[in-house]
């Protein structure tokens, strides 16, 4: 904002060409998948709005001190009187920062009730677990079993929806800045925080609370849908996996078996039932691999299956470089076929 | 005064002048037939005891007094030792007898000893003798089974040797009555080495001393084998075994022992434990079924059976083992000792999340499971991209 400022007080055409240019360029900067500065939530519109009457009158600020600094050294101070010197250190020092300070606790006040506010009954809640380092969701619908998935969260558009969040070992923080504010995870407490999309669009959550080896490699794509979509996509969601259908695949669920991934991978309506990872149902339909990390294809499979560990250091999972490429391959086609 | 000095120092640069000429002009005898002089023989005893007694007093000792212990160091002896130090009952060897210092008779310097001193020196060796160092030195607890066996080594006449080194002399007609058949004919080396401590029968020997090797996966004893002949699966009992036989043959042994049954005869009793209460093998029945998915703890079932009869061939089946070679096994992962083949990696990551109390658990839950037959077609199978 300064640079903004300071460009457009340049006098001469071309300057002034540049300088809007500049700004196109900074407030490029403020769009994008992962923005508090381009909302697209209720709480992030709110949160947005703070944050520019804040920046502007941090403007108003700091030109007039920049103004009071400058007067003070080239004017003329011994025509000052003591009387006039109080007024400055008294309004200038205590009186402006008091009602400044004063106004915005007020503001604060009055917007943070509606965005810490539970959601109304009946409203839809998710749970997210942060997990190191991927998040375990749970949709956990009125009147209905829960749904159970990973890395991926989607939304009804103009619904608000309460997020129910925890954290089994270390404290993670759950932030999808187009659409709200952050709400730490901690472990052993359970908090919440109500979000509310007005505009469908993709958009991106991340960690924000450092937790942790691959604490920059923990994010996920957040969807919102309109509500009739978003309905089947739940209901698909729920649906248990299907039966591969090419002998590729089929291989594959052989091979993800016999390799033990269902020691720590569910894919409901198979044997495999484990809790200790990312369930697997619909893996195939994800848009990422790895919390955010990969694009989610057949390469980005193999890539994370055979260098796990160098994908996301650290990750509990172990590598399963030692299997063949073509078997390989086959797990990726299965996981792939899981949408 | 000053002139005294330069005349010393003339001398002594004289003497080490001659002296090197000696070393250069090959004068000194390296020959092991000429004997030392008695000097030189007390210089060398003398700081080898000194350095003994001074560099083994860190060492803590281990309980010793497990019989599989000394069974598992006697079987070791046998092939490693005797050749140098004899065996009771033997003449003593007639090479070694030419070494220098030649190897001494065990009995009288066991006696003189501790098993501090012992541990030191199975493990270090010994510079300026023939007395190697352990060739696998992360296996501590493979040099404690040594030295086990040597504290019990000079009370040992003959027979009471061969029946602690060759389960073929027992006297036990049921474990007789599995040795070769026509079916499976015994390779020779497992008459020669390997039937030592695991039996021609692959069942082990009283007191779980040794892992069961009947009915195990082909595959993976193929590759523990591998594993060990290239030192990526340490350990100084195994690997100079392994590191003697070919590929081929390799291939041969996994393959006899694969196809020998596990469950006909009941494994040699492992004495009761009153420790093992039936709250430890609960616990150990929950961590094999279901894992604790609190500490990410997956289910062993999912990969090593009984209910494991879909896993790959190379994942060892642990029915019906020796708990205390499963628990060893589990240590060694924890503190990243194992190795092994191409998929062991697996089990580092797992194993460190295992308390010591759990990992003896499920080491004794399996212990008590009757070992699982091999899937037919599954674990014959010969994989074409070892290791």
């Amino acid at each position: 904002m300064v640079h903004f400022l300071s460009a457009t007080s340049a006098r001469s055409r071309p300057h002034r060409a540049g300088a809007a240019s500049a700004v196109a360029v900074l407030l490029a900067g403020c769009s994008g998948p992962q923005s508090s500065l381009d909302p697209a939530g209720a709480g992030a519109r709110e949160i947005a709005d703070l944050f520019w009457w804040m920046a502007g009158g941090t403007v108003v600020v700091w030109v007039a001190v920049a103004w009071l600094t400058y007067s003070a050294v080239r004017g003329r101070v011994a025509e000052q009187t003591a009387r006039q010197a109080r007024y400055y250190i008294i309004g200038g020092g205590a009186l402006f920062p008091t009602v400044v300070l004063t106004a915005l606790l007020l503001h604060g006040f009055r917007i943070l009730p509606p965005l810490l506010a539970p959601a109304p009954p009946g409203s839809l809640r998710i749970a997210v677990s942060g997990e190191q380092w991927w998040w375990r969701v749970q949709y956990q619908p009125d009147g209905e079993e829960p749904v159970e998935l990973a890395n991926e969260i989607r939304l009804p558009v103009g619904e608000p929806v309460e997020f129910i969040l925890d954290a089994p070992d270390v404290i993670h923080s759950f932030w999808i800045p187009s659409l709200g504010g952050k709400m730490d995870m901690i472990p052993g407490r359970t908090t919440r925080l109500t979000l509310q999309a007005t505009r469908t669009g993709t958009f991106r959550g991340v960690c924000a609370e450092y937790c942790g080896e691959s604490h920059a490699l923990m994010a996920f794509p957040v969807v919102v849908m309109a509500k009739a979509e978003f309905s089947a996509w739940l209901a698909a969601q729920r649906a248990p996996a299907q039966a591969p259908a090419d002998p590729l695949a089929e291989r594959g669920r052989a091979a993800f078996l016999q390799n033990g991934c269902a020691a720590c991978h569910a894919v409901r309506g198979t044997e495999a039932r484990g809790r200790i990872g990312p369930d697997l149902t619909h893996v195939g339909g994800r848009m990422t691999l790895g919390a955010g990390v990969l694009t989610n294809n057949r390469a980005a499979l193999v890539r994370w299956l055979a260098h796990t560990d160098r994908v996301k250091p650290g990750v509990l999972m172990p590598h399963f470089g030692m299997l063949p490429a073509a078997e390989l391959d086959a797990v990726a086609a299965y996981l792939e076929s899981l949408r | 005064m000053k002139r005294g000095l330069r005349q010393a120092t003339l001398v002594l640069a004289l003497l080490g002048l001659a002296a090197l000429l000696v070393v250069a002009g090959g004068l000194v005898p390296t020959r092991a037939s000429a004997g030392h002089w008695a000097v030189t023989r007390w210089a060398l005893q003398f700081a080898m005891q000194r350095s003994i007694a001074t560099q083994s007093l860190g060492v803590e000792v281990p309980p010793l007094e497990d019989p599989a212990l000394i069974l598992t160091g006697a079987g070791h002896y046998d092939f490693g030792c005797r050749s140098c130090h004899g065996a009771p009952g033997e003449p003593p060897p007639r090479i070694a007898r030419a070494m220098l210092p030649p190897p001494p008779d065990l009995a009288p310097r066991i006696r003189a000893s501790n098993p501090r001193k012992l541990f030191h020196v199975v493990k270090h060796g010994l510079k300026f003798t023939g007395m190697p160092a352990w060739p696998a030195q992360e296996r501590d607890d493979e040099v404690w089974a040594v030295v086990a066996f040597l504290l019990a080594y000079p009370e040992l006449d003959g027979a009471a040797y061969r029946r602690l080194v060759d389960r073929s002399s027992l006297p036990d007609p049921a474990l007789q009555a599995l040795t070769p058949t026509a079916s499976a004919p015994t390779p020779a080396a497992v008459q020669e080495q390997c039937a030592r401590c695991h039996g021609h029968d692959g069942l082990g020997r009283e007191g779980g001393a040794f892992p069961r090797l009947a009915g195990q996966r082909r595959a993976y004893l193929e590759r523990a084998l591998l594993a060990y002949a290239d030192g990526r699966r340490p350990s100084g009992i195994m690997e100079p075994l392994a590191a003697g036989l070919d590929p081929a043959l390799i291939g041969e042994l996994a393959g006899y022992y694969s196809r020998l049954p596990a469950a006909s005869a009941p494994p040699p009793a492992a004495p009761a434990r009153p420790e093992v209460g039936a709250d430890m093998l609960e616990l150990g029945r929950r961590i094999a079924h279901e894992g604790i998915v609190g500490q990410r703890l997956p289910a062993c079932v999912e990969c090593h059976g009984p209910a494991g009869r879909r896993s790959k061939p190379e994942y060892p089946l642990l029915a019906g083992q020796p708990a205390s070679y499963l628990e060893q096994q589990l240590s060694l992962f924890r503190t990243g000792a194992r190795g092994g083949s191409a998929y062991s990696h697996l089990m580092e990551h797992v194993a460190p999340r295992l308390k010591p109390e759990q990992a003896r658990a499920v080491a004794h839950y399996f212990a008590t499971l009757p070992p699982d037959a091999p899937a037919p077609g599954v674990d014959d199978a010969r994989e074409g991209d070892l290791p």
